[in-house]
């Protein structure tokens, strides 16, 4: 491609030959950067890169191509971006890239702070970064740590609106009529309360598992509602764990740890509101579980159990002394397993097992 | 105790016939460990004619499973007899598996 400008020209001409290098930065920099996020616990919708075309470039020199005196004074020729799920983790993901990369503060612009208070638009972070020698050097390549390239940092929504904005806004050639730009404007402010709203539900989510952890911790365990959260944060201290141990006796068993978080359904068919209820149902029906296991398992050779043999027998006999009877615990094997028909075959058995132990006649 | 294992794509059938014992479990490893290389899809254990399952013969089981979530495949147990089903009952071995 030849312009009508020799600096233009020149300006191009280097550009090619930096292009492999380029390429390279593009698609090394997004893998360090997913590897700093995972460490750092940030969960990305997405990491894009790019390198402008020769063409976009062009394009680019032939409006503003004075502004620069070489190559390496256009900052956006390798561009990433990365989209955050919440607009708190994109000051996040700007401190990740302040301690991997040299920011050029001068170029970066931080797009969320330039709109007058009533005006709404393009929210996003740009960072102008380089790559360090102490951090990254190839001798190949020294020019890898003179060339600068653009982050842009944003969230889902406001990358779905500044894609909107494009297509319809700035670069499109045609001039939009206001009433569409005012419509989008309206729409940036929407979206805007969006992502505020989505951060202040996480923010108040984190608060309430603090909570709940805290209250599981102390033992107040009637006042915490039996939820999906709370019954995670519950089996963190192992509420079945001495039932286990005293089952496992029988045997001298080795206990297989497995996720007890299929309980949770059973446990609020049951009606069981609160943890406390959990609680409440160990300590009155221990002594029944345990029953039910010495019978089961006790003239066996049986030395492997499961986790689940406490809660599991905790509930048939809770089942069984309520007089739910073999359909309870069919539903019960149902709730847990998996419907089946071959369940009632086992809630039929498990009465058999159970009818003549002292805590159904009690 | 006898398995017999059939692949065909990403699904394998081990077909298992007898007593599952401590002493057939442990001749049975080797078998046990084909089936894990093949964990990554899905292993189906067809049971009905398994008479007996013992803690060792539950072991293998366990290991398999353990094969295919590393791997990300599944582990199906198929057609247990009652006997075998109230062992995996009593045992808690039944919210391991995917039984059919």
């Amino acid at each position: 491609m030849r312009t009508k400008s020799p600096h233009t020209d020149e300006l191009l001409a280097q550009y090619r030959s930096l292009l492999p290098v380029y390429e390279k930065m593009a698609e090394l920099i997004p893998e360090r950067l997913k590897d700093f996020f995972a460490e750092a616990g940030i969960i990305v919708a997405a990491v894009e890169h790019r390198v402008k075309t020769e063409s976009s470039l062009a394009g680019k020199l032939q409006l503003k191509g004075d502004k620069y005196q070489s190559i390496y004074d256009i900052t956006d020729l390798v561009g990433i971006r990365v989209i955050t799920f919440y607009n708190d983790d994109v000051d996040k993901v700007a401190s990740v890239l302040e301690r991997l990369f040299e920011i050029d503060w001068e170029n970066s612009i931080d797009k969320r702070k330039v709109h007058e208070i009533d005006s709404f638009g393009y929210l996003s972070l740009h960072y102008i970064c380089r790559i360090p020698e102490s951090a990254y050097t190839h001798p190949e390549h020294p020019e890898l740590n003179q060339i600068r390239f653009e982050v842009q940092m944003r969230t889902v929504l406001q990358h779905a609106w500044a894609n909107m904005n494009h297509d319809t806004g700035y670069k499109s050639g045609v001039e939009i009529p206001r009433t569409y730009k005012r419509n989008l404007s309206r729409l940036a402010g929407i979206l805007e309360l969006v992502d505020d709203e989505f951060s202040r539900i996480r923010l108040e989510l984190a608060d309430y598992r603090r909570q709940v952890q805290n209250l599981v911790a102390s033992g107040n365990l009637s006042e915490v509602q039996l939820d999906g959260d709370s019954f995670k944060s519950y089996l963190q201290i192992g509420p079945f764990d001495a039932l286990m141990r005293q089952i496992a006796a029988i045997n001298q068993a080795e206990i297989q740890p497995v996720d007890l978080s299929n309980f949770l359904p059973l446990f609020t068919e049951m009606g069981f509101q609160t943890l406390g209820d959990i609680d409440k149902l160990i300590s009155d029906y221990a002594e029944a579980a345990y029953q039910i296991a010495c019978f089961q398992i006790g003239l066996t050779d049986i030395d492997i159990l499961s986790t689940s043999v406490a809660p599991q027998n905790l509930c048939t006999a809770y089942i069984l002394k309520k007089g739910g009877g073999s359909f309870g615990l069919k539903w019960m094997l149902d709730t847990l397993n998996g419907p089946s028909e071959v369940n009632k075959e086992m809630a039929e058995l498990l009465i058999e097992q159970t009818k003549d132990l002292p805590f159904l006649n009690q | 105790m006898e398995i017999n294992i059939n692949t065909q794509g990403n699904e394998t059938v081990a077909t298992l016939i007898g007593r599952l014992d401590t002493l057939e479990a442990q001749k049975m490893t080797g078998q046990f460990d084909k089936l894990a290389e093949k964990a990554g899809g899905t292993v189906i254990l067809d049971c009905p004619q398994l008479e007996y399952i013992s803690s060792s013969g539950l072991r293998l089981f366990l290991t398999l499973r353990k094969a295919a979530t590393t791997k990300g495949g599944k582990v199906i147990v198929r057609g247990l007899s009652s006997d075998v089903r109230n062992v995996f009952m009593i045992t808690g071995f039944l919210n391991l598996f995917e039984i059919q």
